[in-house]
C-alpha cells in the first residue's frame, strides 16, 4: 500500500507535537510494509529530500515569500504540496492509495487530489480552531473553520485520539460519528490499527 | 490532433458578473473560439440569479460558489475562492467523459487554480495577463501588493505561454517577471462592432438631453474612477476646454475616487459642467458611445485601453494619453488624438482639436472605425489564439508529460 502524509510540521522542522507524531507514525508504516511519504515543508534549512528510516520524505517550499497572514501562506504553499503529491502519484504509475492529511493546513491540496484523481483521503485531527483561538470567530478564525469543516466533509474517515476530540468534532462540525475513528498513539496496537483504517479506506468506493 | 481542441477557461468574472475588462474578453473570446472549432468550458465565480450551469452561444459556463468562505481581507478572499473554484473545475474534468488539453487562467485572480489544475492532470497551462500589480500601483510598496506580484510571477512561471494584449504589454512583462521573450505572445484585445450598429436610437434628441443641454457638446469618460485611469486629469482638463467651447463633460463609472472628484468639481464651481451617472447598463452606455461628441481616456497606466477601441466601434472620434496599450491602439491625426499622460492642458488641446474642427473628428473617426474591424475583430482573435492552442499541444505531445 502506497501512502502519503501530509503534515506542516516534521523532524527537524518543530513547531509543536505532531512533527514527532507524524515522525512515528511514517516510521513505523515503513516497519509494517506500507509504502509511506512525507510531503511537508522546507524552510531552506531542512534540504528538499531524504528518506529517514525508508520513509520518503517531500519538503516543498513556499512559492510565493511575502505574505499578509497565515492563510495566505498555507494556501498558496497547497498547491507546492499539491503538485509533489501529483507526481509522486504519477511516478508510482498511479498507484497511491490514500491520503492521510494532518490538521487543517493541507485540506485543499488532499480536497483536489481526491476530486481529480479520486485518491480517498483520512483527515487526522490533532487540534482543532476552535480550542486554539479560545472560540474566537473573526473571519480569520472562521476561514480555517471554514477549511477544517471541508476536510472533515470530503474525508473518507477522520481519526482523533481521544473520546474527548470525537465529541468536540462532533459538537462543532456534526460529523456523524460513525465517520470517526478513536485511535490513541498511546495505545498498544496503535499502527495496527491505524493500518486497519487505511486498508478500509484505500479499498473504500472508489473504482480505479 | 483528429478531434476538436478542448479548452478549460478560468476566470473570476463571466457576465453577467461584470467587474472589469476580463469579463467581456472571457465572454467574446470563448463564444467566437466555440464557433471557431475549440470546445469550451468556462469555469468562473457565481453571480446572483445566474445559473450555475448554462450553454452560452456554444460555451459551457459553470459558476461555482465564491462566497463559501468567509474572509479577513481581498486577497484572503482570493485564495480561498481558489479553493473552491479548484475543487470544482477538479470534479467536472474528472466528470468529463474526454479529456481538457488546456488550462487557460486569465489573471493572478485564478492562478492556484490554474497551477494546481496542470499538475494534477498534467496538461498545459496558458496565461493571459490582463494587467500587474506593480503596474497597477506604479510599483510595490507593500507586502500585500508584493504577495500579489510574486504570485503573478509564480504564475507566468508555471504558464507554458502566456498572452498579452499589447506590445507594450508583452515588454512590461517580460521586464516585471523576468520572462524569456518566446515564452511571450501578443494577442490583442477585441471590440464586437456589430453591437454598436445595431445600437439605434430612436430618438436622439431625448436620449441627449437626459445628458446635455443641446447647446452642449458631449465629452466622455467611460472608467473606473480609481487613480491610474486618471479622471482626475480630466476633471482639471474641464475649464480649458470650456474657454474655448461649450460642452457637458459625462463621467460613467464607479471608483473610491467618486467622493474625492465631485468634491474637486465642486470647489471648481463645475457642478453644472460635470455630471457623474454612477455606473450604466450596457444600452445606455453604448447609446451615450454613440452621441458623445468625443470619447477621451486619460489612463495613467493602460495595459490594453479597451475603452478606446468601443469608443472607435462606437463611431465617436476618441482623444487618448499616448502611453500603454492605447499608444498602440491610436494612430495620431489618423484614427485619434494622442496626448501627454497626466497633464491636463495637453487634454485640453486634445479635445479642443476635436470640438473645434469637425471635419477633423470626421475623418479620424471613420478611420478608427476601418481599423478596428481590420484588426481587432473577435473571429481574427480566436483564430490566433486557436493556432496558440495547437502549437502548444504540439510541444505537450513532445513532452515527458505526453
Amino acid at each position: 500500500m502506497h501512502v502519503i502524509i501530509f503534515s506542516w510540521e516534521y523532524p527537524p522542522r518543530m513547531v509543536g507535537q505532531l512533527a514527532n507524531h507524524v515522525a512515528e507514525l511514517a516510521a513505523r508504516l515503513v516497519k509494517n510494509h506500507t509504502k509511506a511519504y512525507v510531503v511537508t515543508y522546507h524552510d531552506y534549512l531542512t534540504g528538499q529530500h531524504d528518506e529517514p528510516e525508508g520513509v520518503k520524505t517531500y519538503r516543498v517550499t513556499n512559492p510565493v515569500r511575502t505574505h499578509i497572514g497565515v492563510l495566505t501562506w498555507v494556501l498558496t504553499l497547497n498547491q507546492e504540496v499539491e503538485r509533489a503529491a501529483a507526481n509522486i502519484h504519477y511516478n508510482i504509475g498511479k498507484q497511491l492509495d490514500l491520503i492521510d492529511a494532518h490538521d487543517w493546513h493541507f485540506i485543499p491540496a488532499a480536497v483536489t487530489l481526491k476530486k481529480a484523481l479520486n485518491i480517498p483521503f483520512i483527515y487526522s485531527v490533532e487540534s482543532l480552531e476552535e480550542h486554539r483561538s479560545h472560540g474566537a470567530n473573526s473571519p480569520f478564525n472562521m476561514a480555517i473553520k471554514s477549511i477544517e469543516w471541508l476536510g472533515m466533509y470530503e474525508a473518507e474517515k477522520l481519526i482523533v485520539k481521544s473520546e474527548w476530540m470525537r465529541d468536540e468534532v462532533i459538537r462543532l462540525y456534526k460529523v456523524p460519528s460513525e465517520k470517526i475513528e478513536v485511535v490513541s498513539p498511546k495505545s498498544a496496537n496503535w499502527i495496527k490499527s491505524i493500518l486497519e483504517i487505511y486498508k478500509n479506506t484505500a479499498k473504500g468506493g472508489y473504482p480505479r | 490532433m483528429n478531434r476538436e481542441i478542448s479548452v478549460m477557461m478560468l476566470t473570476w468574472e463571466f457576465p453577467p458578473r461584470i467587474i472589469g475588462g476580463i469579463s467581456p474578453h472571457v465572454y467574446y473570446l470563448s463564444k467566437s473560439l466555440a464557433r471557431n472549432g475549440v470546445k469550451i468550458y468556462v469555469v468562473t465565480c457565481d453571480f446572483p440569479g445566474a445559473p450555475q450551469h448554462e450553454n452560452v452561444d456554444g460555451v459551457e459556463v459553470f459558476r461555482i460558489d465564491s462566497y463559501k468562505n468567509p474572509s479577513p481581507d481581498f486577497a484572503t478572499w482570493v485564495y480561498l475562492m481558489n479553493v473552491n473554484m479548484q475543487k470544482e473545475a477538479a470534479a467536472l474534468v474528472n466528470s468529463l467523459g474526454e479529456t481538457v488539453d488546456i488550462f487557460h487562467a486569465h489573471d493572478w485572480l485564478v492562478a492556484d487554480v490554474g497551477i494546481g489544475l496542470k499538475h494534477v492532470f498534467r496538461k498545459p497551462l496558458l496565461t493571459t495577463v490582463h494587467s500587474t500589480e506593480i503596474g497597477r500601483r506604479n510599483g510595490i510598496h507593500f507586502d500585500y501588493e508584493r504577495m500579489i506580484h510574486e504570485t503573478e510571477a509564480w504564475l507566468t512561471y508555471e504558464a507554458w505561454k502566456v498572452i498579452c494584449c499589447s506590445d507594450y504589454m508583452v515588454s512590461h512583462v517580460r521586464w516585471a517577471f523576468g520572462l524569456p521573450h518566446d515564452k511571450l505572445d501578443m494577442i490583442p484585445n477585441g471590440v464586437n462592432a456589430e453591437v454598436y450598429a445595431k445600437t439605434e436610437i430612436d430618438d436622439l434628441n431625448s436620449f441627449r438631453s437626459k445628458f446635455a443641454l443641446p447647446e452642449e457638446k458631449i465629452v466622455l469618460f467611460v472608467g473606473r474612477l480609481v487613480y491610474e485611469k486618471g479622471v482626475h486629469v480630466f476633471v482639471n482638463a474641464v475649464p480649458k476646454v470650456l474657454e474655448k467651447t461649450n460642452a457637458k463633460f459625462v463621467i460613467v463609472g464607479n471608483g473610491y475616487m467618486k467622493e474625492q472628484l465631485s468634491n474637486l468639481v465642486r470647489g471648481m464651481g463645475l457642478a453644472h459642467k460635470v455630471l457623474f451617472t454612477g455606473f450604466v447598463d450596457d444600452e445606455t452606455l453604448r447609446k451615450l458611445q454613440r452621441c458623445a461628441d468625443v470619447s477621451v481616456v486619460p489612463s495613467l497606466f493602460e495595459p490594453f485601453g479597451i475603452v478606446a477601441l468601443e469608443a472607435m466601434a462606437a463611431k465617436s472620434p476618441v482623444v487618448v494619453s499616448d502611453t500603454g496599450g492605447l499608444s498602440e491602439i491610436v494612430e495620431h491625426d489618423v484614427t485619434g488624438v494622442k496626448v501627454y499622460p497626466e497633464n491636463p492642458d495637453s487634454l485640453a488641446w486634445g479635445i479642443k482639436k476635436v470640438l473645434l474642427d469637425d471635419t477633423y473628428a470626421n475623418s479620424i473617426k471613420t478611420n478608427a472605425h476601418k481599423k478596428i474591424q481590420e484588426k481587432y475583430n473577435w473571429d481574427k482573435i480566436a483564430q490566433n489564439t486557436k493556432t496558440l492552442y495547437e502549437a502548444i499541444l504540439k510541444e505537450h505531445s513532445k513532452s515527458v508529460w505526453a
